[in-house]
C-alpha cells in the first residue's frame, strides 16, 4: 500500500507539472503542428547561407507559372516570349496602374489608368527598388535579410540586435563607395548616440536630442547638419469612436491645443508650427486657409455645443520612439495632457510598443487621441495627403471623407502644379473643416558627423546616402540611428530606419539626389511620359550588375513591381504582406481577396 | 521544607527576565546601521505624510506661463547665491516645466505606497500558502510548493514584465505583478517557520485539548513563526520600490504625469549630460529608500534572531 501511495503521488505530481508547463509552452508558441497564420521573420531563412542556398534548379521548381496556369486569375501575368507583362483587366480595381510591360530587354512601360504626373517622384522611392527576379523566387518573395540590389554597397552580415555590416560592391555601375565597409548601428537613446559619437566609436548619428543641438554645434570635433523639416507631427483622431465622431469635438481639440507653445518649448531650432498638414516646402502644400488659431474659450464653447460641457475622458496613445517630427514624445504628450485639461478634457497617457502602436493606428483601433507623424518620402503633395486622406489610406482617422478623397484624386491626375493648386486649396480647407487630426509641428532635426568626415550631408527625406562620405583616413564608416531596421525588403516596410538601410543596397529606376529632393536617373537612364501622362516608358541602363553577378533586365523590373502589385502572386509575401506604400501610392492591388483594393 | 523554600526565594536576586520583544528592541537599538535605516524610513514617512506642506508646488503643475522658468532649469537655491529675482526651485525644473523638488517629495508618497501595498499583498498570499503547506504537509505541501518552485524558476523581473504586459501598463498592475512574483519568497519563509514550530509542545498541547486546525495554525503556530517574515517583509519593501521603479523606467509602471521616481528617471534619461539634476535626485531618492529598508531589515534580522542573543 505504501508503495502504491507513493507511486500515485509521484504520478499526480508529474501530471500537475505537465499541466503547468503545457499552457506555458503553448503560450510560447511551442505547440507542434500549429501553422503560423502569416509568414514571420522566424519562418524565413535567417542566414545568408540559407537564403542564398537555392540554386537555379530550386528556382525552376518555384510554382509561380504552374500555379498561374492552374488557377487563372483576372490579371494576365504571362510571359510573352521572354518578356513579362502584368496587367489589370480594367481600371475598376481602384488603382492607378493598368499595366507593367517589358517592351524589350532594356525597356519597361508603365501604363496608367489616369494621368500620373507624380510617377517619377514615386518611382524613385526605395520600396520600388529592383531585385533580380531569380532572387525573389529563391527567397519565396521575402528577401528580408539578404537583399540583392545594384547599389554601391551589398549586405555582408546582419547580427540581429547588434549591427548591419555592408561591404563595397566592386562592380557598381556608378561612382564606387568611398569606404570599403559601412556599418549600421542603432540606439533608441539620444544620450547614448551622442556619447558614442563623442567617444569616436561611431562616425555619425541621427537625431541628437533637441537640448544637444547647442552642445554638438559648439563641439569643434563634430559637425552638425540640420535637416530641412519636411515632416509633420499631428494629433490624430478616429471618427468612428465617440466623441470623435462629432466634428465639433474635433474642431474643439484643434482650437484647444497651443501649438506655438509646443514648438517653442519642445522642438529644436529649425522647427516651425504647422499651418497645414503638408510642409510648406512642397508645392501647393500651404494653399488654402491656415489652421485654427489657439482659442481655448471657443474650444470650450464647441465642446458644450457638441454635448460635452464638462468635457470628457479619453487617452493619448503614442510610441516612445524619437523621430524628427517628434523629438521628445513623452514630454510633448504630457504637455498636451496639461493643455487639454484646461478645456476640460481629461486624458490618460498610454505608451505603446512601436510596432503595436503603428499596427493599431493603421487598423483604426486607437479610440482616443494618438500622436503620430510623417516624414516626406518624396516631395509631392500626394505623399502626404493622399497617403493619409486618400482613397487608399489606412483606417487611422476612421471613415474616409468622400469630399476630400475625390478632390485629392482629381488633383493627383493633373500634371501642372498651377492646375492642381485650386484643388489642393479645396482639399486643405476640407481637411481643416473635418479636422481628422491637428497638425502641430514641422520638426527640425539634424545629423551629426565627426568633423573629419568628408561628404557629410543630411537629407530632407532622411535617406542619407553613405557611399559619398569619407571618414578621414578610416576605411569603415559607422552610422548610428534610432532603431534597428525591421527588414531589408523595403517593398514591405514603412519604417524610416529600414528604408535608410535599404537605400545603401537597393536602387530603383530613378532616385533622389544626394541630400536633396530632385529626381535623377538611376537604373533607368530616363523615364519618358506620353503626352497625356498615362504611359511612362523607362529605358534601362546598360551593363548594370546585381550583387549576385546577374545583369539587370526589364523582366527584373516587372517582377519587382508585380510581386507588390498582384495580391495573388505567389511571391506577394514580403514581411507582413501589407506592402503599404504600394497600396497607398498606386491606389491598391489587383486580385485582392474580397474585392477591390480601394473604394 | 517550607523554611528552605522561603530562604531560597529571599536569597535570589530580584531580576525578571526581559520579554523577547524587549530584548529584540535592545539589540536593535545597539545597531547604528539599523538606527540609520529607521531614521531614513521615518523621515520618508514624515515627508510622505506632510508632502502637501513640504512641496511648494503641485507635482503636476506646469509652470509654463505662470513663472519665468527655463525648461530643465538647474537648481536655484537663494541661500546658495541664486539670484533672488529667479523663482526658487531647489532641485530644478523638469522637461515639462514642473518643480522637480515637489515631484520628488510627492514621489515619496507613491513609492512608500508601492512598497507597503506590494509587500502586504505578496505577504498575505505567501503566508496563507506557506502556512497551509507547512502545517498540512503531504500532497498539499507538494502541490503548493512545486507550483511556487516553478514560479521561482522564472527570472524575477522578466516574469513581472510578462504579467504587466498581459494586464496592461499602469502602477496598480506593476504592483500586482511584483506582488505575484514575490509570493514564493514569503511562502517559503513562513513554511520553514511553520515546520520548525508545529512540533513544539504548545502546538501539541493545543491539539491535545481539541483545538481546531485553523486555531492551532493561526493562533498558536503562526505568531511564533512570524519573526523571519518581518525581516523578509522589510527587505521586500525596498526591493518592491526598486522593481516598480524599474518597471516604470521601462514604461510599464506608473504612467505620466504621476510623480513616480522610476518614471521620472525614465522620462529624463536622455538628459543625463545636459540636465543631470533631473536624473540625480530621483535616483538618489530611490537609493535612499532602498538603503533605508535594507538597513532596517538587516537590523531587524539581527535583533529578532535569538541565536544572536549573546
Amino acid at each position: 500500500m505504501y508503495v502504491v501511495g507513493t507511486h500515485w503521488r509521484r504520478q499526480a505530481a508529474l501530471l500537475l507539472l505537465l499541466a503547468l508547463f503545457l499552457p506555458i509552452l503553448a503560450a510560447c508558441g511551442g505547440q507542434q503542428g500549429a501553422a503560423p497564420e502569416a509568414p514571420t521573420e522566424a519562418t524565413e531563412p535567417t542566414t545568408e547561407t540559407e537564403a542564398e542556398a537555392p540554386t537555379a534548379a530550386d528556382a525552376e521548381e518555384e510554382p509561380t507559372e504552374a500555379d498561374a496556369e492552374e488557377e487563372p486569375t483576372e490579371e494576365t501575368a504571362a510571359a510573352e516570349g521572354d518578356l513579362l507583362v502584368v496587367s489589370a483587366p480594367d481600371c475598376e480595381y481602384g488603382g492607378i496602374l493598368q499595366e507593367i510591360a517589358a517592351i524589350d530587354e532594356m525597356t519597361v512601360q508603365f501604363t496608367m489608368c489616369r494621368p500620373d504626373p507624380a510617377f517619377p517622384v514615386k518611382a524613385a522611392f526605395v520600396p520600388f527598388s529592383i531585385q533580380p527576379s531569380e532572387h525573389l523566387e529563391a527567397t519565396d518573395g521575402s528577401p528580408l535579410e539578404n537583399p540583392v540590389g545594384t547599389g554601391p554597397y551589398m549586405v555582408d552580415t546582419w547580427d540581429r540586435g547588434e549591427q548591419v555590416v555592408y561591404s563595397r560592391f566592386a562592380d557598381y555601375w556608378g561612382d564606387p563607395a568611398q569606404t570599403e565597409t559601412l556599418v549600421f548601428r542603432w540606439s533608441a537613446e539620444a544620450a547614448q548616440r551622442l556619447l558614442e559619437l563623442q567617444t569616436g566609436t561611431v562616425d555619425a548619428i541621427d537625431n541628437p536630442a533637441p537640448d544637444d543641438f547647442v552642445n554638438a554645434e559648439e563641439d569643434e570635433n563634430l559637425q552638425l547638419i540640420e535637416r530641412a523639416p519636411l515632416n509633420i507631427f499631428y494629433v490624430g483622431m478616429n471618427n468612428t469612436y465617440p466623441p470623435f465622431d462629432n466634428e465639433q469635438v474635433r474642431q474643439a481639440i484643434a482650437m484647444g491645443i497651443d501649438r506655438r507653445r509646443i514648438v517653442d518649448n519642445f522642438y529644436p531650432p529649425g522647427s516651425s508650427v504647422a499651418t497645414h498638414f503638408t510642409p510648406c516646402a512642397i508645392p501647393n502644400a500651404c494653399v488654402g486657409e491656415e489652421w485654427y488659431e489657439y482659442d481655448p474659450e471657443r474650444a470650450r464653447e464647441l465642446l458644450a455645443e457638441a454635448g460635452y460641457p464638462e468635457g470628457f475622458e479619453t487617452e493619448i496613445a503614442y510610441r516612445d520612439v524619437v523621430r524628427s517630427y517628434l523629438p521628445e514624445p513623452g514630454v510633448v504628450a504630457q504637455d498636451l495632457q496639461a493643455q487639454l485639461a484646461e478645456i476640460g478634457i481629461t486624458t490618460e497617457i498610454n505608451v505603446m510598443e512601436s510596432g503595436a502602436f503603428i499596427a493599431a493606428a493603421d487598423a483604426g483601433e486607437l479610440e482616443g487621441l494618438h500622436l503620430l507623424g510623417w516624414n516626406a518620402d518624396y516631395p509631392d503633395m500626394t505623399n502626404f495627403v493622399d497617403f493619409h486622406f486618400g482613397a487608399g489610406a489606412s483606417q487611422q482617422f476612421g471613415e474616409k471623407f468622400e469630399d476630400i478623397t475625390s478632390t485629392l484624386q482629381e488633383a493627383a491626375s493633373l500634371a501642372d502644379n498651377e492646375e492642381r493648386r485650386p484643388l489642393y486649396e479645396e482639399a486643405n480647407n476640407l481637411i481643416k473643416e473635418h479636422a481628422p487630426m491637428v497638425p502641430i509641428a514641422n520638426g527640425g532635426s539634424a545629423v551629426v558627423y565627426q568633423a573629419d568626415v568628408a561628404g557629410a550631408h543630411a537629407s530632407p527625406l532622411s535617406n542619407e546616402y553613405f557611399a559619398v562620405v569619407q571618414p578621414g583616413e578610416r576605411d569603415t564608416f559607422v552610422w548610428m540611428q534610432n532603431a534597428e531596421p525591421i527588414s531589408l525588403y523595403c517593398a514591405d516596410e514603412t519604417d524610416g530606419e529600414s528604408l535608410r538601410a535599404c537605400e545603401q543596397v537597393l536602387e530603383g529606376l530613378l532616385r533622389y539626389e544626394v541630400g536633396g529632393t530632385e529626381v535623377e536617373p538611376a537604373l533607368a537612364t530616363a523615364c519618358e511620359p506620353s503626352d497625356d501622362l498615362t504611359v511612362w516608358t523607362c529605358s534601362l541602363r546598360e551593363g548594370v550588375m546585381f550583387h549576385d553577378g546577374s545583369e539587370l533586365d526589364a523582366n527584373d523590373v516587372v517582377m519587382s513591381w508585380a510581386v507588390q502589385w498582384d495580391a495573388s502572386h505567389p511571391l506577394h509575401v514580403g514581411n507582413t504582406g501589407a506592402f503599404t506604400y504600394f497600396s497607398a501610392l498606386w491606389g491598391g492591388f489587383i486580385n485582392e481577396e474580397g474585392g477591390d483594393a480601394a473604394e | 521544607m517550607a523554611v528552605d523554600v522561603e530562604t531560597v526565594a529571599i536569597s535570589l536576586p530580584r531580576r525578571t527576565a526581559a520579554s523577547p520583544w524587549r530584548q529584540a528592541l535592545r539589540r536593535f537599538s545597539r545597531q547604528r546601521s539599523a538606527i540609520a535605516g529607521l531614521l531614513i524610513i521615518g523621515t520618508m514617512i514624515l515627508v510622505a505624510i506632510f508632502a502637501p506642506l513640504i512641496a511648494p508646488y503641485d507635482p503636476e503643475q506646469v509652470l509654463l506661463g505662470i513663472e519665468d522658468v527655463g525648461k530643465r532649469a538647474p537648481p536655484c537655491v537663494h541661500l546658495l547665491g541664486c539670484d533672488e529675482m529667479q523663482s526658487q526651485h531647489i532641485m530644478g525644473v523638469d522637461g515639462n516645466f514642473r518643480d522637480q523638488f515637489s515631484r520628488v517629495v510627492y514621489g515619496t508618497r507613491v513609492s512608500l505606497f508601492i512598497g507597503f501595498i506590494t509587500v502586504a499583498v505578496a505577504m498575505l498570499a505567501g503566508v496563507l500558502l506557506g502556512a497551509v503547506a507547512g502545517y498540512l504537509g503531504g500532497w498539499v505541501e507538494d502541490v503548493i510548493m512545486r507550483i511556487l518552485d516553478v514560479q521561482l524558476a522564472f527570472p524575477f523581473l522578466l516574469l513581472a514584465i510578462a504579467i504587466v504586459s498581459v494586464l496592461g501598463p499602469g502602477l496598480m498592475n506593476a504592483m500586482l505583478g511584483i506582488a505575484i512574483v514575490t509570493i514564493p519568497q514569503y511562502a517559503r519563509v513562513i513554511r520553514a517557520g511553520i515546520l520548525a514550530t508545529k512540533e513544539e509542545e504548545y502546538a501539541a498541547a493545543a491539539r491535545a485539548i481539541g483545538s481546531s486546525h485553523p486555531r492551532i495554525l493561526f493562533r498558536h503556530i503562526l505568531p511564533n513563526a512570524i519573526s523571519p517574515l518581518i525581516v523578509q517583509g522589510t527587505l521586500g519593501i525596498g526591493i518592491a520600490i526598486l522593481d516598480v521603479a524599474a518597471l516604470s523606467f521601462l514604461g510599464l509602471g506608473a504612467q505620466p504625469p504621476t510623480p513616480e521616481w522610476g518614471s521620472m528617471l525614465s522620462s529624463e534619461r536622455n538628459q543625463v549630460f545636459s540636465a543631470p539634476h533631473l536624473v540625480f535626485f530621483p535616483g538618489m531618492a530611490i537609493m535612499l529608500a532602498v538603503l533605508g529598508f535594507n538597513l532596517l531589515g538587516d537590523g531587524l534580522r539581527d535583533a529578532l534572531d535569538p541565536r544572536l542573543k549573546q
